[in-house]
C-alpha cells in the first residue's frame, strides 16, 4: 500500500501569467503522478490555496483536478493551512469538501475539562487518520496545549497526524517565517506524521515519533522559494509504502521551470558600479524561457537604493525572452539614507520621531519636503497610503483612490506622473 | 508601648555590641528582631548573642548548686530568682526607620540608655512594600518566628544585573529558594533567565515545579534531551554552534591542542567539530597532499579527538553522521537554531530551563558557555545600538559555581563566560546566580562583585568567613547566627536592601496551593 503526502501548494499565489501556468501545471502533474502511481489515497496538510477565497481561475482547475483523483477513486485527506484557513469567513476547502472530492480530517469529539478530544477518520485502507489545522499566528497552539493525548496515543493500528505548522526542532533558519511550536505538541507514538508550513523537504526521524515528514512546497509559496529553486531545490512530494508500519519514505520530484539567478554583492559601493555589474552580468546569461531571478544586498556608500536601476534590467530580460523577472533587493540598503528607529509613547509618536530623526539626512530644493513642513507632509502621506481598501472595492479602484489621494497631498496632478 | 509587649531593657554596652536584659518570662532567640522606640523615629537591632546575667556572685552560684546537688535538699530556690538570675541578649542596631516617611538609613547612634525593648512587627516593617519590578525571597524572620505580613521584596533589575551568590551546604534549601525566586520571575516579562538544572529538579517533570505557574505557558521554556513532555522543547545543540573558545576555562587543552583547535575552526568554519572528528590522525600528520600536513603531530589530534568524544559524548551512527549519546550534540541540522531560539526566549523576559541531568560537568558547562556567550554578545550589541534598556535583564543560573568561577578554575585556566558575565556583564544587564557550597574558593575579586547574597545555613567556619568577610553589610558578629540558620532560613544581604534581612523561605509546595486556583476550564472552537 502507499500514499502520498502534498502540501504548501499555495495555489493561486503567483501574480504573473508565465509563473500562474506553472503553479498550475506542477500541481496538476502531480496530482496525474497520484493517479498513475496507484496510491491508496493523499494526504495535503494545508496551504493548499493561499488564500482562503482564491480567484475563480484558480478555482476552476483546482476543482477539476480534484474531481478527476475522485474519479479515480483515490481518498483526499486535507486540513487547512494557515493561508487557506479564515476564522470569519468560508474557504474553498469547504467547497471542495461538500462536493466529497476531499475530506478534512479534523473531528473533535466532546471532551470534558475544557480538553479538545480527537476522532480518527478510517481510510479504506484501515489506515487511521486524524490532524489539526494550522492558524494565522500560531493560534492552533491553543489546539495542541488543549489536546487529549492519550486518547490519540492508545488507539492501536496504523496511525497517521496531519498538521500545518513549523517544528522547532526542524528549524534550520533563524529567518524562517512563522510561529514554531516543539515536537512534543504531536501526540507519540503515530506510524507517520504528514506535516505541511515547512517549504523544503524534511524527514526526521525520533524515538517516539518516528516519521515526521514535510514534502516542502511544489512549486514557490513565499518569493524566497523561487529564489532557492534557482539554487538548485528540489520541488516535488512525499511517496510513502507501508504495510503495518512506513516501509519507505520517497521524494518524488516534479520540475516546474528553468532558472538564472544573478546575485550582487553591493557592500561598499555606489549605485553606478552595481548598475554596471548588473547590466554585464545580464547580458552574460542565457534567459530565454527561464525564470531570472535578480538578488541585490548590502549597503550602497552613497545615494538612494533607488539609484540602483532595475527596471531596465526587467525590460532587458523580457524582451530576451525571460519567462519571468523576480528582482528581490529587500536587503539592500543606502548609507547615506539609513533609517534610524526612534521611540514614542504610541504609534502616532513614534512615526513622528522617526520621520523626525531620518528628515535630516534628505536634500531637497523644495522647503515643504524638508523640517517640520516635510514631517507634517510624510505624516499626511503614510496616513494616506497605510488606508485599506473598501468593501467590495476592486482592486483597480483602491489603486486610484490611494494614488488621488496621495497626488493630492503633494499637490500634484496625475497627468505629473 | 503596652507594657506586655516588653521583652527587655537596654542595660550596658557599645555601639554594635549593646546588651539587653530580657524580661522574665520573656523569650529572646538568636537573630529576633527587637524595636527601640526614639522620638521621630524607631530602631530596628537584631540579638546576635545570648548569656546569662545573675546578681548572685558566681562563688555562691556554684555553693546553691552544691546544697542542691550534694545535701539532697530539693528545689531549693533563690529568692526572688526573676530579680536576681536572667538572661542578657548582645544586639545591634540594623536600621533606623522615620516614622514620619518611613525612610530607613543606616544607624549611627545607639538606643536611649535603659530603653524599653519589643519585638518587631509587621507594623514596623511597612517600609518593605512591594513596587515596581521586584522578586520576592521569603517574610521577615525574627529569630523563628516568621511575619508573614512582612514579605522581602527586592529590584529584580539591579539585583539580577549585580549578580546574586546562595551559599549554602547540601538541604539547607537551595533549590527550593532557587525555585521561589524564578516563580516570581515568571509573574512578568521583565527578567530573562537561562537555568542550567544539573538535576532536573526545576520544571516540576514529576511533581510541582515551574511548569504549574499560571504564567507557565507564556514565560517558561524548557529543553530537556528526552522524552520531553508535552509543549516542552527537545535540547539538541548542532555541533556548528560550538566555538574552540567555549571550551575556555571549562576543559584543558595544551597549547598545541588549542592551536589545532582554531586552526580547524578558521579553515572548516563552523562544521570544524565534524571536520577534526573525521580525519585520521595519522593520514594527517603524515599525508603529503593535505594541506594540514606536518602542521599537527598526530597525537595531538589523537588527544583532540579523545577529548571531544568524551565530553560531548559523540558517537557515529549507522549513516556516518557524528551523534552524541545522550542525544544533545548532532551534526545534521538538528539543533541549528536552538542556541538563537533559547537566547531570544530570555531576550522576552522568559525563564528557559535546560534539562543537563544526562550531561557530564564539562558538557553542561560547555551548553551553558555556548548560550551565555551568545546572550552576552548580543547584550553588548544592544548596548553599541542603543536598544539596552528596552531589553530584560538577564541572569544565568548556575549551581556549583566554583566550577567556573573557582580561584583555581581561573588560575589554571584562562577565563570563561561565566567570569566574564561576573566581572563585566553589569554594564551589558546580564547577570550570575551562582550557587555554591564553597564561597571560600570564588575569588575575592568576583565574590565582591555579587551584590546579593542570599545566605542559608553553612556548618562549615571556612566558608562562613568567605561569606562574612564578602557580605554587603556587616556580618562579623553573625557567624553563629549564619551556622545556627535552619531549613528554609536565609539572612539576605545586599546593596539594594537597607539592612542584612533575616528572611524565611516558604516552602515551594506549599507557595504553589496558595496561587493555585481551580483552572478555568474555556471551549476553544477548532477549524
Amino acid at each position: 500500500m502507499r500514499f502520498a503526502h502534498l502540501s504548501d501548494i499555495h495555489l493561486g499565489f503567483q501574480k504573473q501569467e508565465a509563473l500562474q501556468k506553472i503553479e498550475q501545471e506542477v500541481f496538476e502533474k502531480t496530482l496525474d503522478e497520484c493517479i498513475l502511481r496507484k496510491v491508496d489515497f493523499i494526504l495535503i496538510p494545508g496551504d493548499l490555496f493561499h488564500n482562503n477565497i482564491p480567484e475563480m481561475r484558480v478555482q476552476k482547475f483546482a476543482f477539476a483536478k480534484f474531481r478527476q483523483v475522485h474519479d479515480a477513486e483515490i481518498p483526499v485527506y486535507v486540513v487547512y493551512g494557515s493561508h487557506d484557513s479564515s476564522p470569519v469567513a468560508n474557504s474553498v476547502i469547504d467547497l471542495l469538501a461538500e462536493t466529497g472530492y476531499i475530506t478534512k480530517v479534523t473531528r473533535v469529539k466532546e471532551s470534558e475539562n475544557g480538553k479538545i478530544a480527537l476522532d480518527f477518520i478510517q481510510d479504506k485502507t484501515g489506515v487511521k487518520i486524524a490532524g489539526f489545522s494550522g492558524l494565522k499566528a500560531g493560534k492552533d497552539r491553543e489546539y495542541y496545549e488543549k489536546l487529549d493525548r492519550d486518547s490519540l496515543e492508545s488507539e492501536p493500528g496504523f496511525k497517521i497526524f496531519l498538521f500545518h505548522g513549523g517544528i522547532s526542532e526542524v528549524k534550520i533558519e533563524q529567518s524562517q517565517e512563522g510561529e514554531y511550536m516543539p515536537l512534543s505538541f504531536l501526540p507519540k507514538g503515530f506510524s507517520y506524521y504528514a506535516g505541511g508550513h515547512m517549504h523544503r523537504f524534511l524527514h526526521y526521524k525520533y524515538a517516539d515519533y518516528l516519521h515526521v515528514v514535510y514534502p516542502g512546497t511544489l512549486f514557490s509559496g513565499y518569493h524566497s522559494d523561487l529564489e532557492e529553486n534557482a539554487k538548485g531545490q528540489r520541488r516535488g512530494f512525499v511517496l510513502v509504502e507501508f504495510d503495518d508500519k512506513v516501509t519507505s519514505v520517497e521524494f518524488v520530484e516534479i520540475k516546474n521551470a528553468d532558472y538564472e539567478i544573478i546575485e550582487i554583492d553591493a557592500e561598499n559601493r555606489k549605485a553606478d558600479s552595481v548598475n554596471k555589474e548588473l547590466a554585464d552580468k545580464v547580458k552574460g546569461i542565457d534567459s530565454a524561457g527561464k525564470i531570472v531571478i535578480i538578488k541585490v544586498e548590502g549597503e550602497l556608500t552613497s545615494g538612494k537604493t533607488a539609484d540602483v536601476d532595475l527596471s531596465a534590467i526587467r525590460e532587458y530580460l523580457s524582451q530576451s525572452g525571460a519567462l519571468a523577472v523576480n528582482i528581490n533587493k529587500n536587503k539592500l540598503t543606502s548609507r547615506e539614507y539609513k533609517i534610524t528607529e526612534a521611540k514614542g509613547k504610541d504609534k502616532d509618536e513614534i512615526e513622528t520621531n522617526v520621520f523626525k530623526e531620518n528628515i535630516g539626512q534628505l536634500r531637497f530644493e523644495q522647503k515643504e519636503l524638508i523640517g517640520d513642513p516635510g514631517v507634517l507632509l510624510a505624516k499626511k502621506l503614510l496616513k494616506e497610503l497605510g488606508q485599506p481598501s473598501l468593501e467590495n472595492e476592486k482592486k483597480m479602484e483602491y489603486l486610484q483612490r490611494i494614488k488621488q489621494g496621495a497626488f493630492g497631498i503633494l499637490e500634484l496632478k496625475i497627468d505629473d506622473s | 508601648m503596652e507594657e506586655i509587649s516588653i521583652i527587655g531593657q537596654v542595660v550596658g554596652g557599645k555601639f554594635g555590641d549593646i546588651i539587653v536584659r530580657q524580661k522574665a518570662g520573656t523569650i529572646l532567640e538568636i537573630g529576633d528582631l527587637l524595636v527601640s522606640e526614639e522620638d521621630s523615629s524607631f530602631l530596628i537591632l537584631q540579638v546576635f548573642a545570648l548569656q546569662y546575667g545573675s546578681q548572685i556572685q558566681e562563688r555562691m552560684q556554684q555553693m546553691m548548686s552544691g546544697v542542691n546537688l550534694e545535701q539532697g535538699v530539693i528545689d531549693a530556690q533563690f529568692y526572688e530568682p526573676e530579680f536576681v538570675n536572667y538572661v542578657l541578649a548582645r544586639i545591634k542596631p540594623l536600621a533606623r526607620v522615620a516614622k514620619s516617611d518611613g525612610q530607613v538609613k543606616i544607624p549611627k547612634s545607639m538606643p536611649s540608655f535603659f530603653n524599653k525593648l519589643r519585638l518587631i512587627s509587621n507594623k514596623d516593617l511597612e517600609f518593605l512594600k512591594k513596587g515596581g519590578d521586584q522578586i520576592f525571597v521569603g517574610h521577615i524572620r525574627s529569630g523563628t518566628k516568621v511575619i508573614k505580613e512582612a514579605e522581602v521584596w527586592l529590584p529584580a533589575e539591579d539585583v539580577f544585573s549585580h549578580h546574586i551568590l546562595i551559599p549554602a551546604t547540601t538541604g539547607r534549601g537551595k533549590s527550593n529558594l532557587v525555585k521561589t525566586i524564578l516563580w516570581h520571575v515568571l509573574d512578568s516579562n521583565k527578567v530573562g533567565a537561562l537555568v542550567l538544572d544539573a538535576h532536573d529538579e526545576y520544571y516540576g517533570r514529576r511533581g510541582p515545579g515551574l511548569k504549574d505557574h499560571s504564567n507557565a505557558k507564556n514565560n517558561l521554556v524548557y529543553y530537556t534531551p528526552s522524552s520531553p513532555p508535552a509543549g516542552a522543547n527537545r535540547l539538541a545543540i548542532n555541533l556548528q554552534s560550538i566555538r574552540p573558545e567555549h571550551f575556555e576555562g571549562i576543559v584543558e587543552f595544551s597549547d598545541p591542542q588549542l592551536q589545532a583547535l582554531r586552526t580547524y575552526h578558521r579553515r572548516a568554519g563552523d562544521t570544524w567539530v565534524t571536520e577534526v572528528m573525521r580525519v585520521d590522525p595519522d593520514t594527517v600528520a603524515m599525508s603529503g597532499d593535505n594541506p594540514n600536513r606536518g602542521e599537527f603531530a598526530a597525537v595531538t589530534l589523537s588527544v583532540i579527538q579523545r577529548k571531544l568524544r568524551l565530553i560531548l559524548g559523540l558517537e557515529r551512527d549507522e549513516e556516518g553522521n557524528l551523534i552524541s549519546r545522550h542525544e544533545v550534540f548532532d551534526s545534521t541540522t538538528r539543533g541549528l537554531t536552538t542556541v538563537d531560539d533559547i537566547v531570544n526566549n530570555i531576550e522576552q523576559g522568559k525563564v528557559v530551563i535546560l534539562d543537563t541531568s544526562r550531561l557530564g560537568d564539562e558538557a553542561e558547562l560547555i551548553v551553558g558557555n555556548i548560550i551565555a556567550s551568545r546572550l552576552l554578545y548580543r547584550y553588548k550589541e544592544y548596548k553599541s545600538t542603543g536598544e539596552l534598556a528596552r531589553k530584560p535583564v538577564a541572569t544565568v543560573v548556575i549551581e556549583e559555581a566554583p566550577r567556573v568561577i573557582g580561584e583555581e578554575v581561573l588560575t589554571r585556566k584562562n577565563d570563561n563566560i561565566y567570569s566574564t558575565i561576573a566581572k563585566e556583564g553589569r554594564k551589558f544587564k546580564v547577570g550570575l546566580t551562582a550557587i555554591t557550597q564553597l564561597s571560600s574558593v570564588i575569588p575575592k575579586t568576583i565574590l565582591a562583585n555579587m551584590n546579593t547574597k542570599i545566605i542559608l545555613g553553612n556548618e562549615m567556619k571556612q566558608e562562613r568567613e568567605a561569606i562574612i568577610a564578602s557580605a554587603s553589610q556587616d556580618l562579623s558578629e553573625d557567624d553563629k547566627n549564619i551556622a545556627s540558620l535552619d531549613k528554609g532560613e536565609a539572612i539576605v544581604t545586599s546593596i539594594f536592601v537597607p539592612f542584612a534581612m533575616p528572611i524565611k523561605i516558604p516552602l515551594f509546595e506549599e507557595m504553589i496551593k496558595e496561587h493555585q486556583g481551580s483552572p478555568k476550564a474555556t471551549k476553544t472552537k477548532v477549524f
